[in-house]
């Protein structure tokens, strides 16, 4: 138990998926202009990652493996993340419209989020049990909702600066996302 | 012909040079630019991807129906990052683990999707490789000038290929370390971008 | 190389059963003409169009929201491919367009200067947006970057000013306005506007029971625009020549300038636009929507029921007056003399109405010549009841009946209507309202050697306008205040010969605040008179619920001073289809009060036309001022007196029924309209520059 905890831990702070391990860029300067936006696709990942984490481990495990073709993982698990998106778009626009609306157009920019195949292959990678997987996908994940709220936090403020041209936009957003990995480094040597 | 072949080639270069001007693949370029040598490797990796999967859907974009043409194009996108992982495997197994995670990632990497998209599915197979090179090779360059200025001052080495520093600064020198941190790559990323914005655009 | 084929085929498969066994499972019906719109749109998912990309856009215009036209980058040709999958007509619904609420003024520059921000958005985020106007124009311009139409422009007085002719109505301005200051309306949608509490209003526009945005119209009478300034008041006001005589004017008493010095003269400046409209020969042209194809009958030509045909007609809808007197106006053409308003401009006014498409019988009566049951086998689908008050209340003392008693409203209903009545020499007018000013003026211009008007308290408390009692004061009329009619005595033709009064002393203040009369006993007094007209008051005549034969009337229900019940937020009477406002629903009142109340009454009967819930609109100000608006003293004005009305001399009016007051000049109109201090909700300009400017500069 003691471990999930130092699991969940190091995912969110220490290896954020964001700002130490590089993964989920685009989303993460697309969706954070409004703090709205923000919140949705950091619920929408929450929600397919873990039961992305949890598919492809299964795939993983009791294909993958036995039949010893595991150099097909990228593109396995690329297909039913896809699917799985597709699917989990279908199904919340049939039976909770309401979670529909309010995540559904985040839904299709999932597919291409790196972090969500990034972390399944993390998973396999560091030869994570089932529940263990399930735990670092949620804990991946709350972690880039984490970053990602705060940076549209901050974002929202940037309007207010009188940013010289050449830095607007992307490049003062990137420099911002800097220095919030910054605060963040400072949780190493937590755990 | 030649000449819109040359327009599709060079806008890649400078015009649309990602990720400055299309503001995609931000992923990599944060995480593979230690040394220069990732840079390279990755751009090569990317444009082979890039260029077969342009070839490909550009072959078959009469074929592949609108309505599953995502699904296709990741298909195809998907069987060449294999293609590219095993190659890596098999010939540059160093750079391969230093890359690691990010080479199977080329599949979302939201470059050889989006030119699927916005490009080969509408174009001839001659112009699709153009738009792939130049894109590609962009990308490449890009992904090398900012690895090249971070591992000069991050470690005081310049790596090209094969994992001993090509040159290397004088002792005296002391590395500047925040630019192989994270924070140093979103920092040293966003300042070229500002640069680039600084040289104006097209 | 078998077990790889294998398991991409096994995974491919998997992932395609389970996919369209999802698709099938899960399956939303979506209109296939969704698609379809889809298809013919351009595709371009710019947004132009206000909705999030063209599938949104599409699935509006098919749910009915969003018209043909929604399209703006794909134009007329998009547009008619639409209307073609939909099988309507191109341009069927309403063009919104763009406008903005806070005029803004040189405020703009003086209050929002924030150093180094250009951006509406990010002020409002940090600061509310205000330094002190919680409700203005920021005046940085996010609406000007939002247009990608090129529509919106920061004026020479810093608020965005509107091309009309660029604007598409997509939207974009009123999202990237954090204050909701820049709307993007219909038509209908601004007719049917109500002030609301977080409206940018200044105290007189709160106070108008029209709800006429004073302001502004000013402001553009300031400019020489007179014909925009015609057509703000009639967002509002169907009766601006009339109500720029008859008007009590009550947003003069709230007027920030009279605070510190006199009001500005509004209801003058509003007589000078319209009646520079009546003078240039040329009515303004007034926009109606498209039909509905729902028709309404108003009973009643009066002010409410002009003002709620107005706008019923001018949001598409077909409206009947059914008028009991042999011409429309109701108390404007019988109640008010000659002499105030002439039925000539009465005449004109009401044309103009009438010029819009509304049909109009007079000569019948309800109850008698038609009933409810008629109106609804014409099919008529709502009915807007304005009957009006005109059951004049009687004095109820011994000798009311003799010969030469008259009561107020029939007195004047009947010289209006060129009756010819026996007159005496002398006489007393009871009341102290403005049926009794009313009255006696009418009876001095008749040739009345003297007129009394006796009144139960004193001047101070006279309901009458202010500008009646002195035009009658400088006429001749004598007041005989603090007494109380007790008996008109009559000789033995039954001919009246006095009045017999009882004096009055004021007592304690009543509910009302007016000090109640006391009769002081033992100080009975005659008056010599030989004609007696007691004018305190009227009732609405609701003889039609008995004679009506339908048994449907029996619901609507009355209250104890005999007017038509109704919920005074939506002006709903107890039977649904029927709709009620001016005197027949307040008892007498205000002529601006009735065209509010019937602007308010047509609003309801569009939302019950449209089968949606009759509501009140929300955060409605009706009669509630906004606390903060309210100012104690005016900083910064320089005192200048107000412009005179001109009327004409009192030996002229004397002898005959020519209007006594005159228009102002187009010098004076334009000096008075430099005295408005161009509130809003709580800024104003003041006549010295200000403060900040003079610092910036």
């Amino acid at each position: 138990m003691g471990d999930l905890f130092v699991l969940v831990i190091s995912c969110i702070f220490i290896n954020n998926i964001l700002l130490a391990q590089y993964l989920g860029n685009c989303p993460f300067l697309g969706t954070s202009k409004k703090m709205e936006t923000a919140i949705g696709m950091a619920m929408a990942v929450i929600f397919v990652l873990v039961l992305a984490g949890g598919l492809t481990w299964i795939l993983n495990e009791y294909m993958l493996k036995p039949m010893d073709v595991v150099y097909l993982q990228t593109l396995s698990f690329i297909l039913v993340i896809a699917a799985l998106v597709q699917f989990v778009e279908m199904f919340l626009k049939k039976s909770i419209p309401a979670l529909y609306g309010s995540l559904g157009i985040y839904l299709p920019l999932i597919t291409t989020n790196c972090a969500v195949l990034g972390v399944c292959l993390i998973n396999i990678k560091e030869e994570y049990t089932f529940i263990e997987s399930l735990v670092t996908s949620f804990a991946y994940a709350a972690g880039f909702g984490l970053a990602l709220v705060l940076f549209a936090g901050v974002r929202e403020r940037i309007l207010l600066a009188r940013v010289p041209k050449p830095l607007q936009d992307v490049s003062i957003g990137l420099i911002t996302a800097g220095i919030i990995a910054m605060t963040f480094m400072s949780f190493k040597g937590m755990v | 012909m030649a000449l819109s072949l040359t327009k599709e080639f060079t806008k890649g270069l400078w015009a649309e040079i990602p990720p400055f001007r299309l503001v995609l693949g931000l992923c990599p370029t944060l995480a593979v630019t230690k040394s220069l040598e990732n840079g390279i490797g990755m751009g090569i990796a990317l444009t082979f991807v890039l260029v077969c999967s342009n070839l490909f859907i550009s072959l078959l974009r009469n074929i592949i129906p609108s309505k599953v043409r995502i699904a296709c194009f990741i298909v195809v996108v998907a069987t060449f990052v294999t293609i590219v992982e095993l190659l890596m495997q098999a010939y540059t197994y160093e750079l391969f683990l230093t890359l690691g995670i990010f080479i199977p990632l080329i599949v979302v990497n939201c470059i050889p999707l989006g030119r699927a998209e916005a490009f080969a599915y509408k174009n001839g197979p001659l112009s699709s490789i153009a738009d792939g090179l130049g894109l590609g090779i962009g990308y490449g360059l890009s992904l090398s000038a900012l690895a090249s200025v971070r591992e000069i001052l991050g470690n005081g080495t310049l790596t090209v290929w094969g994992g001993t520093p090509a040159f290397t600064m004088s002792p005296d020198f002391l590395p500047f370390k925040f630019l192989l941190t994270a924070p140093g790559a979103f920092v040293g990323l966003g300042l070229m971008l500002c640069l680039m914005n600084l040289i104006g655009k097209k | 190389m078998i077990p790889a084929l294998l398991l991409m085929l096994g995974v491919g498969g998997v992932c395609g059963i389970v996919l369209s066994l999802a698709s099938k499972i899960f399956y939303v019906y979506e209109d296939p003409r969704i698609a379809m719109v889809e298809g013919v749109l351009a595709g371009a998912n710019c947004g132009g169009c206000g909705y999030a990309g063209c599938s949104a856009a599409a699935s509006a215009v098919v749910s009915g929201q969003a018209p043909a036209s929604v399209c703006v980058v794909s134009g007329k040709t998009g547009a008619e491919a639409v209307a073609k999958v939909m099988g309507v007509e191109v341009g069927n619904a309403e063009a919104p367009l763009s406008y903005n609420m806070c005029e803004g003024g040189s405020r703009a520059a003086d209050k929002y200067h924030y150093m180094g921000v250009s951006s509406c958005k990010a002020m409002a985020v940090v600061f509310g947006g205000k330094r002190l106007c919680g409700v203005g124009c920021i005046g940085l311009g996010d609406c000007v970057k939002a247009c990608v139409f090129g529509a919106v422009k920061i004026g020479p007085k810093g608020y965005p000013v509107v091309d009309d002719e660029k604007c598409v109505g997509c939207g974009a301005c009123q999202k990237a306005c954090p204050k909701n200051i820049i709307e993007v309306k219909t038509l209908s949608e601004r007719l049917m506007k109500f002030n609301q509490k977080n409206d940018p209003l200044a105290p007189c526009a709160q106070t108008c029971p029209a709800e006429i945005n004073i302001p502004l119209y000013i402001n553009q009478l300031k400019e020489g625009k007179y014909k925009e300034a015609v057509r703000t008041i009639r967002l509002r006001n169907p009766l601006p020549l009339a109500c720029g005589r008859v008007c009590p004017h009550p947003c003069e008493d709230e007027c920030r300038r009279g605070i510190e010095d006199e009001p500005v003269s509004i209801n003058q400046l509003k007589r000078f636009v319209s009646d520079y409209e009546m003078n240039s020969g040329s009515r303004i042209p007034i926009t109606c929507a498209p039909d509905t194809g729902k028709k309404i009958a108003v009973i009643g030509g009066g002010p409410s029921g002009l003002s709620c045909a107005f706008f019923l007609r001018r949001i598409g809808h077909q409206v009947d007056i059914f008028e009991a007197m042999p011409k429309l106006g109701g108390m404007l053409r019988y109640g008010i003399p000659e002499y105030r308003l002439p039925k000539k401009v009465l005449d004109w006014e009401i044309q103009g109405i009438l010029d819009l498409g509304i049909k109009s019988f007079c000569y019948v009566k309800f109850g008698v010549d038609f009933g409810l049951g008629s109106l609804m086998a014409a099919g008529y689908n709502a009915v807007f009841l304005g009957v009006g008050a005109w059951e004049d209340f009687s004095l109820g003392i011994e000798g009311e009946n003799l010969e030469g008693c008259f009561t107020g409203i029939n007195f004047l209903q009947r010289i209006s209507g060129g009756e010819k009545i026996k007159l005496g020499r002398t006489a007393a007018v009871v009341g102290g309202g403005n049926t009794a000013v009313d009255c006696a003026r009418t009876l001095l211009r008749l040739g009345l050697d003297k007129v009394y008007m006796v009144y139960r308290r004193t001047r101070k408390e006279m309901p009458a306008n202010e500008v009646e009692i002195i035009a009658s004061e400088h006429e001749g009329i004598e007041f005989v205040f603090l007494a109380a009619p007790t008996r008109v005595i009559g000789d033995d033709q039954n001919k009246v010969t006095h009045l017999e009064y009882l004096k009055m002393q004021l007592g304690e203040p009543d509910k009302s605040g007016r000090r109640r009369p006391e009769p002081v006993e033992g100080t009975e007094t005659l008056l010599a008179v030989d004609m007696v007209i007691s004018a305190i008051g009227q009732s609405p005549d609701a003889s039609f619920k008995k004679q009506d034969p339908q048994p449907r009337m029996k619901e609507l229900e009355l209250t104890k001073w005999n007017t038509i019940d109704n919920n005074p937020a939506t002006l709903q009477s107890s039977i649904p289809y029927i709709f009620t406002a001016g005197d027949a629903a307040t008892g007498p009142s205000l002529v601006v009060e009735a065209i509010g109340g019937g602007r308010r009454a047509a609003r309801s009967i569009d939302l019950f036309m449209k089968g949606k819930a009759v509501e009140p609109m929300k955060d409605s100000l009706q009669k509630k001022r906004i606390h903060e608006s309210i100012f104690t003293h005016v900083d910064g004005v320089k005192k200048t007196p107000r412009a005179k009305m001109p009327e004409i001399s009192v030996n002229e009016r004397l002898d005959s029924f020519v209007e006594v007051d005159l228009v102002l000049p187009e010098v004076d109109a334009q000096k008075e309209a430099e005295r408005c201090l161009n509130c809003c909700r709580i800024c104003y300009n003041p006549d010295t520059d200000f403060p900040m400017a003079k610092k910036a500069g």
